[in-house]
């Protein structure tokens, strides 16, 4: 049974098409890579994916239920990093993470891996969420997502404007969740950090799929140049 | 000077900065500052009415409001406009310098601006002293703009040092505040800091002013607001009130230089108070975010409440007089009840009024869920396991507690500057108020409707209230037809203070609500989010 599946998904704004037909299989235990420019429309999946947008038509599941349908059960067993982190300018850091924490209502407590998290990406909790910088906004989401006991982490690009320790202790903190048998769907435009963290890549262009597989089937498609080489040629006609 | 360095370019840069929004508070204040005065020839037809008028000023409630009243044996037109005028004033530039300095001083420094400046050969000390010359410029020109404008006037009464006290006073009381909020630019790390202490010194002042005044005490000169209250403009004259003020802003303004040449650009002298490092049990529920990011307001509009039940309530005693001295407000109040009593048609018209702006937090508190929209800060909520009913019903259920909370404040506060009357009865009082809450409710249904279906238009619910407040002013000044009342869901309402209740409107108006908050939160739920 795959942990998210996505079939022929069509996604329309008014006369816009935003999503064309779009295919995706994510299996247990997998970190799937999913690449495309601004605007092609990864985001729009992982909304359609969280019930935030509803598909035009086509299917869309996760855990093998409706994720339209299901979506607030289905939540409580995933965790989310948005790809623009807006927070309450009022709160600090560690009640946006308490809060987010809650609301996922798994009844487990975090505060373990909430501590380990906030030491390892070295984040100051106190902080207003005003007063924090890109960075550590972005910190903020991460640990509310990764502290939380998951199965399925659904993460849009989540290391924007981390340097590159965080990004180091973020592909470790992938890797740990992979061993541990977690899925994870990574939206990332960081090719670097796909080659690190990927089992499986899809690349999206204007809506419709044109590259999926597993690492070793992308490189051979590649025919010896290397990701970020494909992914240039596929957008630029090269 | 070399801590002067390019001071002249910078103040010409803050001025640019400055051309429109300073600009507008320029017209706005020196332009209202005359048109006001030129109102009040119009508003007297004898000595007798003036007299009058002044003798409601002379009410404990409105001396705590607006400033002692004086010059009642010479009393002419100028007195009266500047004891009236002056405090509303002073609150409005005190408002415009607050916002000013804060603006180019520690706003400027938390965006990082003030450090690409200091790595020019700008000197240490330009940014602050050309922000205080800019606020001096904006200041001076409304205060001599006044004085000019009062002066061509001529109002009877008038005179130059007249003239030059009341505006003067203004210009003084504007400068204060900036240099006070200068200092305090320089102790706190955060604007939105800055900018609470500020007005809390302010409205701290205020209500010194305000007791010491009631008590006829000298304690209203420990207040800035108090000492230019005491000017007593084309009376007395007292500049000697303003050059203290003015030794006071110098004073201040040096140990605010002192200050932010001593400590590092980026902090405060009062280092930032950590905050909360767990969420509290209360928080970590959708109800406890929605309050959280509401219950500042809900605070702040229970307090406006009050105040403006108690300005309105402060004129009970005095009703003939006060509604004989304005035609056009008599003719209001007379078009609530025709050959009924004074004071039941003052209070229809009270609570009709009351209740259109009580729809204002109510709509502001159910538009806050489309407003985290916008913003995107929803998307993770809903992320999580949050069902998307109990986010928008929670936010509901602050809308409902804002129209309990305003009605209820406002009776207390009617009663609270009324009561010594004794023609006032609480619990009649919150009857009349209370028949309000489903077109209150109603107004509340419309926003659902909106945000639920058409979330771009949901700024059209502003038209049930503002359609109301409307009707409420030239519907009755021109005796318009009784069925133009009953299309507004405010005008439906029966006005306990002069009809019998009638239990129909009501009940339509509470299912109609209902009907549209249901059809509104079946169609949120279905919709796509932004």
């Amino acid at each position: 049974m795959p942990v998210i599946e996505i079939k022929q998904l069509v996604k329309k704004f008014g006369k816009l098409t935003a999503l064309n037909g779009v295919d995706l299989t994510l299996d247990q235990g997998e970190v799937h890579a999913y690449l495309g420019p601004n605007g092609a429309g990864k985001t729009t999946t992982i909304r359609v994916l969280l019930g935030i947008l509803r598909a035009t038509s086509g299917s869309v599941s996760i855990f093998d239920r409706d994720a339209w349908k299901n979506s607030v059960e289905l939540h409580k067993r995933l965790a989310f990093v948005p790809g623009e982190v807006n927070l309450w300018g009022n709160l600090t850091g560690g009640e946006v993470i308490d809060l987010m924490l809650a609301l996922r209502k798994t009844g487990t407590s975090h505060t373990e891996r909430r501590e380990m998290f906030l030491e390892r990406f070295e984040l100051d909790p106190t902080m207003k969420c005003r007063a924090y910088s890109k960075g550590n906004r972005q910190k903020v989401a991460l640990v509310a997502a990764l502290a939380s006991d998951a199965e399925l982490y659904i993460l849009d690009e989540p290391t924007s404007g981390l340097d590159p320790l965080m990004e180091k202790v973020f592909q470790d903190t992938i890797l740990d969740l992979k061993k541990e048998g977690k899925s994870v769907l990574l939206s990332s435009h960081i090719l670097s950090e796909v080659e690190a963290l990927a089992d499986k890549i899809s690349i999206i262009k204007e809506g419709k799929i044109i590259q999926t597989g597993t690492r070793a089937e992308i490189s051979q498609v590649a025919a010896g140049r290397t990701l970020e080489e494909l992914f240039l040629s596929e957008y630029q006609g090269r | 000077m070399s801590s002067l360095a390019a001071f002249w370019q910078y103040t010409r840069f803050i001025l640019v900065r400055e051309r429109i929004v300073g600009l507008i508070w320029i017209v706005a204040l020196a332009g209202s500052a005359i048109l006001f005065a030129a109102m009040y020839p119009g508003l007297f037809s004898s000595d007798a009415e003036m007299q009058a008028m002044a003798q409601t000023m002379n009410t404990p409630a409105m001396v705590a409001l607006m400033g002692p009243v004086y010059g009642l044996d010479t009393l002419n037109t100028a007195i009266i406009m500047a004891q009236e005028c002056l405090i509303w004033f002073a609150i409005a530039i005190i408002i415009m310098n607050i916002f000013f300095v804060n603006r180019y001083t520690r706003a400027d420094e938390e965006l990082g601006r003030l450090e690409m400046f200091r790595a020019l050969p700008v000197g240490r000390l330009t940014g602050v002293a050309a922000t205080m010359i800019g606020a001096l410029v904006l200041n001076l020109v409304i205060a001599l703009i006044t004085v000019c404008g009062l002066i061509a006037l001529n109002l009877p009464g008038t005179t130059v040092a007249g003239a030059f006290a009341y505006g003067l006073a203004i210009g003084a009381i504007g400068f204060f505040f900036a240099a006070l909020t200068l200092l305090i630019a320089q102790l706190l790390s955060s604007s939105r800091g800055v900018l609470g202490v500020s007005f809390a010194l302010f409205g701290l002042f205020y209500v010194i002013r305000a007791w010491g005044d009631m008590q006829n005490s000298d304690l209203s000169y420990a207040s800035p607001l108090g000492l230019i209250s005491r000017v007593f403009a084309f009376y007395e004259n007292n500049f000697w009130l303003l050059a203290i003020l003015l030794g006071a802003t110098l004073v201040i303004t040096a140990v605010a230089f002192v200050v932010y040449v001593k400590r590092d650009l980026g902090e405060g002298v009062i280092p930032a108070r950590p905050g909360r490092k767990h969420a509290s049990r209360f928080l970590q529920s959708p109800f406890g975010l929605a309050w959280r990011l509401t219950r500042n307001t809900v605070f702040a509009w229970a307090v406006a409440a009050f105040v403006m039940g108690a300005v309105y309530g402060s004129v009970v005693g005095q009703l003939d007089s006060f509604l004989n001295q304005n035609e056009m407000i008599k003719q209001i109040v007379e078009g609530f009840g025709e050959n009924k009593s004074l004071l039941g048609s003052y209070i229809a018209m009270l609570f009709s009024i009351l209740a259109a702006v009580g729809a204002i937090p109510v709509v502001n508190a159910a538009m806050r869920i489309y407003a985290e929209e916008k913003r995107g800060r929803i998307e993770q909520v809903y992320a999580a396991a949050v069902p998307r009913l109990s986010l928008f019903a929670s936010f509901m259920v602050i809308a409902l507690v804002q129209s309990l909370i305003f009605l209820t404040l406002t009776v207390l506060g009617i009663y609270a500057a009324g009561e010594s009357t004794g023609q006032l009865v609480l619990a009649d009082l919150f009857k009349d108020a209370f028949v309000y809450l489903p077109a209150l409710f109603l107004t509340l249904g419309v926003a659902v409707l909106l945000i639920g279906l058409a979330p771009r238009l949901s700024l059209l619910v502003w038209v049930v209230p503002v359609y109301s407040f409307l009707y409420d002013y030239f519907g009755r000044l021109f005796n318009l037809p009784d069925w133009v009342r009953n299309t507004s869901p405010f005008g439906v309402v029966p006005q306990l203070s002069l009809e019998d209740f009638t239990v129909v409107p009501l009940v339509v108006l509470t299912a109609v609500g209902i009907v549209f908050c249901a059809v509104g939160l079946a169609a949120y739920r279905r919709r796509d989010l932004r």
